[in-house]
């Protein structure tokens, strides 16, 4: 083998075998959007002809009509207030030295990696202690589902918030104070827009994870209060057909969508 | 925000910066701690059949579990399911997040773009895919019957394969971000120097890169094997009723049963591992690189 040739080989190799692990990650999505433009009901292969009626068939189910309002509702209450919360505490973490600052921020991050079924029976026994504490109906209630998504949100902001601080000149700030700008003015004018770019970031990614989380979810919705992901699962349950794709193929749609506004903010391959 | 004193001194600051930081901790410690501490106590009452919960102190849940062979062999499957699914992924994420990590060309954000966007997607809709290419007519008995490979459909729904690479599919991305970002902080030529002492690519591998990546290569798989032993929908879908792994089973412990102590001692044993696994492997990794 000559000195030539043995790299361009080499990465043919290495290229193809990368192909095969990004193809094999994409491949139930690229299914999925398939069968949702077969005209036949059933998923046979190949498919007698295509169609676009499954979109109006989902459209017109009302699980996941209903599922997909809910899921909007949560995610946007859920990234408002993780915004509220995480926002502060990414500028403080970030700005100030803090007792225990490292470990408040893995407390911080730690919702991220708490796998959903345990954190979902977590808060479900947590919520049921509360309604018993304070009489209220917590459990099931809209209000439990955002607290909950909450947590997960919270993640987000802090880590996307954190990123795009970093390379951020205090100085600017301190010149604005100079300048005679109080520190409202200072915040608003000076460094807001220059975290513009996380709190975007984190509000989306935030929004997304809460808008396709599942486990921890299905141990907190009420009775015919589901949202979209545990609808398409629920659905699935009882059988594949193009209008759960259909449905699945609106869901892939708008965090394709979320993740390209986020990239025009906060490069991804930094973040993730 | 706006409320905040003017502040110059650096006292102030430090006030200000506890008021900024205090909602958030306080918020996610009491949403994450409170509950896991009462599902501790949960798992340690009794259950009683038709009485539901009794407070009680005794740990006959976890010796429930740890003395019935079939709660034993649910937890062997999901370890089992759990260990071949995150070398999989090792094998096949390598590859890929090397090229990533190497890559250079405006795609580059484009191809991190691909390999994000499954994983916020949902493991439902994922396991839909699957589903239609599993089935007796779906694309891949339906392709290998047509190249004349078999001749009847292979069953491959509702068997431990299909939840194999169901599973894989779901962890690959997390496997390949987090190899990804540790490879992109190995200076190239460090590999070229290899290179150029002699060292055909295997030996770079072997001597360079994967000690190097090593950090990198136990963080994804402690992180793709806990995704793995927590796994909820894809082996509900894929393995169908009679294919029981841990998730599914703390779910019909709490939904079905209504054992919610039971179901919180194994959630607990779940979460246990997790915790001591990812100790663990903090604690070789910081061995070896300090």
């Amino acid at each position: 083998m000559t000195a030539a040739s043995r790299p361009s080989l080499g990465r043919i190799a290495l290229n193809g075998a990368a192909g095969i692990g990004l193809l094999y990650i994409l491949l139930p999505l690229i299914f999925v959007i398939w069968l949702a433009f077969f005209r036949q009901e059933i998923p046979s292969f190949p498919p007698e002809g295509y169609s676009l009626k499954w979109f109006g068939a989902a459209a017109n189910n009302k699980a996941f009509v209903s599922g997909f309002v809910l899921s909007l509702q949560v995610g946007v209450a859920a990234t408002l207030i993780g915004l509220l919360l995480g926002v502060p505490a990414a500028l403080a973490l970030v700005r100030h030295r803090i007792v225990l600052g490292p470990a408040v921020n893995t407390l911080l991050l730690l919702p991220l990696v708490m796998p959903g079924i345990v954190l979902g029976t977590a808060l479900y026994v947590f919520q049921i202690e509360t309604e018993i504490a304070t009489g209220l109906p917590v459990l099931g209630s809209l209000g439990g589902l955002v607290a909950a998504h909450t947590l997960v949100v919270v993640p987000w902001v802090v880590r996307l918030v954190t990123a795009s601080l970093v390379g951020f000149d205090r100085t600017i700030e301190e010149a604005a104070q100079n300048l005679g700008a109080g520190p409202f003015t200072t915040f608003w004018r000076v460094t807001l827009p220059s975290i513009r770019p996380g709190l975007v970031a984190g509000g989306l990614f935030g929004f997304v994870t809460s808008f396709g989380n599942l486990e921890m979810s299905l141990f907190l919705v009420g009775p015919g209060r589901t949202t979209l992901p545990i609808a398409i699962l629920q659905y699935l349950e009882w059988k594949i057909d193009p209008t759960v794709a259909a449905a699945s193929v609106i869901q892939i749609g708008l965090i394709a969508v979320a993740m390209i506004v986020t990239d025009r903010y906060v490069k991804l391959s930094r973040v993730v | 925000m706006s409320a905040t004193a003017p502040e110059a001194v650096a006292g102030a600051r430090t006030g200000l910066a506890g008021a900024l930081v205090v909602p958030a901790t306080l918020f996610v410690a009491i949403g994450l701690i409170g509950p896991i501490a009462i599902l501790f106590r949960y798992s340690l009452n009794k259950f009683i059949p038709g009485q539901f919960m009794v407070d009680g102190l005794v740990i006959e849940n976890y010796v429930k579990f740890f003395t019935d062979a079939y709660y034993i062999n649910v937890l062997v499957r999901t370890v089992r399911v759990a260990v071949i699914c995150t070398l999989v992924c090792l094998i096949l994420g390598f590859p890929l997040a090397y090229v990533l990590a190497r890559m250079q060309s405006r795609f580059k954000n484009l191809m991190i773009m691909l390999v994000v966007l499954p994983l916020f997607v949902g493991n439902a809709v994922r396991a839909a895919g699957w589903m239609t290419a599993f089935g007796n007519r779906g694309a891949f008995n339906a392709s290998l019957t047509g190249l004349g490979i078999i001749d009847r459909p292979i069953e491959i729904m509702f068997t431990e394969n299909a939840v194999l690479i169901g599973i894989i599919a779901v962890n690959l991305p997390f496997m390949v971000l987090t190899l990804q970002s540790v490879i992109e902080g190995i200076p190239r030529h460090v590999e070229e120097a290899a290179f150029s002492l002699g060292a055909n690519p295997a030996a770079m591998f072997t001597r360079v890169l994967w000690p190097l990546a090593l950090p990198g290569i136990l963080a994804g798989t402690i992180l793709t094997f806990i995704l793995a032993m927590n796994a909820y929908a894809t082996p509900v879908l894929l393995g169908g009723p009679k294919f029981q792994m841990m998730g599914p089973l703390v779910y019909g412990q709490f939904a079905q049963q209504n054992n919610w102590p039971f179901g919180g001692a194994i959630s607990f044993i779940l979460m246990t591992a997790t915790i001591v696994l990812t100790v663990a492997a903090h604690l070789v990794v910081q061995r070896r690189y300090r």
